[in-house]
């Protein structure tokens, strides 16, 4: 177009997503929105109507953390902004790029408790990393271009754009800027020679390394250095929840996740050891338990893009801000090759005296586990998996096979429940190329069961697989261990409900709702398996349909996770069963 | 580490709406309470100054100024034991 000639500022914020790389854009319609919802049908990029704003939210977050770029959202003023704080939460504390784009009311309205207003910014500020209000047309286009910059360049994070409506509907001939120069935000940073030498020595002279490897690594792309690093010097890799895929869990290398869940050879291994790599990481209370028992014999090194993560939970003997990758690349040649072959048959021996497991607990009835062996043998350990939150998702953890960066999705900071289904949308649009499948409980599809819809509509062939025990699984858990069995709240059946919870004693009920059912009136094909021995073959029949299918497996209601570190306590308090 | 002392920090921040309030929020959604707060222009008038004095330990005072030095439009912050 011609550089003088105007254009609304609605239709330069779409050529400006456009110009910033939008490929999808996720959202719902309003009133303050209207005229960018106007100019979407020119748009150069598709857009996916969702059917709640937190699901439009966790779709281009599942986007964002399939394929490492933004994830851009579009939503109305008011209700429309306040229902994605939920998505904006869970995408800001596990570092995922997202740009969510809010309507406002016209900047005259603004404090004058106009219809659908809401102190956009003022509500997301804590959670979001950055968050602007336009003034002006004008600003809409360097506005997009900052905010692009903002969500993926030092920690990743969710950015809001909140847009009153006379600025959408205003003229400007404002253009989007060749190059981003922001004052204040310059988040680069690079280790030191003296830091990698330093870092380089204390690798060498270790003799029970271990590697714990986070979110980070995924972020920056290091999966591969970190296993050249693993492999060269001899070092046993430990994982965070967010960490799953960027070590393979098949090398012998792997002590597979740590933490509360974790295997026992990893939070032993973290334990003894006398050197820990923290490579993108937060050191998360799920992880470290009781902090000052925390890895009592190890230096901790720790490095990450984040400087105020850094010596935040745990002090550490060397903290580098910087890029993992760039630390990785660089200080491998100043790494001498190392087997450490006491430290690893030590591994080796915890392995096999407590490697994951699970075993019936009723004949007939289905272990939740061997759901996550089934999907994981139907895929051939190659599916997206996105899960939901509660202790399907720590199954999902343990007992996929993890390998590939990028293909477990979970909200493992927020432990956001309803995540699962929408952000399984939003990455089975962004990588066609693989099968995606979302683990469920009953509890967290419903919070959001409504957006599979959206699959169904986009022909996307996501399978959901509810695994249902008739309860709040995760919740029941702790009420068993630590509150004397009172199931205040966590069960979904009327069976072993307590009595404050049944307005009529009399209801008679197990299951509800049908999952199965609920499905197909969205259009999905759908199956419900009971049966231990139909269990692999339904799950694989589901998984090779070209169309959005879900399987409602019902599970043994009383399974729990272990093994378990119970919260605030050290490693040694270890649970088994 | 532990003890409890009054810091003042002194930012710089860019001087733009939603700044302080952004400043504000970060110390008092951890909970701590500002003793005294004071901003005002610098001879570059896009840019303003903040004093805050804030009680807390020395560690939590050090996560604080990591926070607002994440903060994309934070320049600079500084800060001295009072």
């Amino acid at each position: 177009m011609n550089m003088n000639e105007k254009r609304t500022g609605a239709r330069a914020l779409v050529e400006s997503l456009a110009k910033a790389g939008t490929e999808v854009l996720f959202g719902y319609p309003g009133g303050a929105v209207l005229d960018i919802f106007n100019c979407l049908t020119d748009a150069k990029f598709p857009f996916v109507l969702g059917r709640h704003e937190q699901g439009s939210v966790h779709m281009a977050d599942g986007y964002a953390r399939s394929t490492g770029k933004p994830g851009v959202c579009l939503v109305t003023s008011g209700p429309g902004a306040t229902n994605t704080i939920t998505g904006l939460a869970t995408a800001n504390i596990d570092g995922v790029p997202l740009i969510v784009i809010t309507g406002q009311v016209s900047l005259p309205l603004i404090g004058t408790d106009a219809f659908q207003e809401a102190d956009t910014t003022g509500i997301t500020r804590a959670v979001s990393k950055h968050n602007f209000l336009v003034h002006s047309a004008d600003e809409i286009p360097e506005i997009v271009a900052q905010a692009f910059y903002i969500a993926t360049h030092g920690k990743p994070g969710p950015v809001v754009i909140d847009i009153p409506k006379n600025c959408q509907q205003a003229l400007t001939s404002a253009q989007y800027p060749e190059r981003v120069s922001l004052r204040a935000y310059h988040p680069e940073s690079a280790a030191t020679t003296a830091q990698l030498n330093k870092l380089a020595r204390l690798i060498n002279d270790a003799e029970r390394p271990v590697i714990y490897a986070g979110g980070g690594v995924i972020a920056s792309g290091a999966a591969d250095d970190v296993a050249t690093l693993a492999r060269k010097a001899g070092i046993p890799v430990a994982t965070t929840l967010m960490g799953l895929g960027s070590f393979d869990e098949h090398d012998p290398l792997s002590l597979r996740m740590a933490g509360m869940h974790g295997t026992p050879a990893a939070n032993w291994a973290m334990n003894e050891a006398d050197l820990i790599l923290a490579l993108g990481v937060r050191f998360s209370d799920r992880v470290t338990g009781r902090i000052s028992k925390y890895a009592p014999k190890a230096k901790i090194v720790h490095v990450d893009c984040d400087p105020a993560s850094i010596g935040k939970n745990v002090p550490v003997a060397l903290g580098i801000v910087a890029d993992v990758k760039d630390v990785l690349t660089t200080v491998g040649s100043r790494v001498k090759p190392a087997v450490h072959p006491e430290w690893i048959a030590k591994i080796e021996g915890w392995k096999k005296e407590r490697p994951l497991a699970w075993k019936p607990m009723h004949p007939g009835v289905i272990m939740p586990q061997a759901v996550m062996e089934a999907i994981d043998k139907a895929s051939g350990g190659r599916a997206v998996v996105v899960t939901d939150v509660g202790q399907h998702q720590m199954w999902a953890a343990q007992y996929f096979r993890h390998s590939i960066p990028r293909h477990f999705l979970t909200s493992g900071g927020m432990g956001t429940m309803g995540f699962g289904i929408p952000a399984a949308i939003g990455a089975a649009i962004a990588r066609p190329d693989h099968k995606t499948v979302a683990v469920c409980g009953d509890g967290g599809a419903q919070m959001t069961f409504e957006e599979v819809v959206v699959a169904v509509e986009h022909k996307l062939p996501v399978t959901f697989v509810v695994v249902n025990n008739g309860c709040l699984g995760m919740v029941r858990q702790w009420q068993e261990l630590f509150y004397a069995k009172n199931y205040s709240g966590s069960i979904l059946t009327v069976k072993g409900r307590p009595a404050n919870e049944l307005l009529e004693q009399d209801l008679d009920y197990d299951y509800l709702p049908d999952f199965v059912k609920l499905a197909q009136a969205h259009g999905a094909e759908a199956y419900r398996v009971l049966d231990p021995a139909k269990l692999d073959a339904t799950i694989a029949k589901a998984m090779r349909s070209k169309k959005t299918t879900l399987v409602e497996v019902i599970v043994e209601p009383r399974a729990n996770v272990y093994p378990m570190i119970p919260a605030g306590k050290p490693v040694s308090d270890m649970v088994f069963d | 580490m532990n003890e409890e002392q009054t810091h003042r920090l002194n930012c710089y921040v860019e001087n733009k709406p939603g700044v302080l309030a952004r400043i504000v929020g970060l110390i008092s959604g951890r909970g701590y309470n500002i003793q005294t707060l004071n901003v005002g222009p610098t001879e570059d008038g896009s840019v303003s100054r903040m004093k805050i004095d804030v009680l807390g330990s020395a560690r939590v005072v050090e996560q604080i100024i990591l926070q607002l030095r994440n903060q994309v439009n934070v320049i600079e912050v500084t800060s001295r034991k009072m």
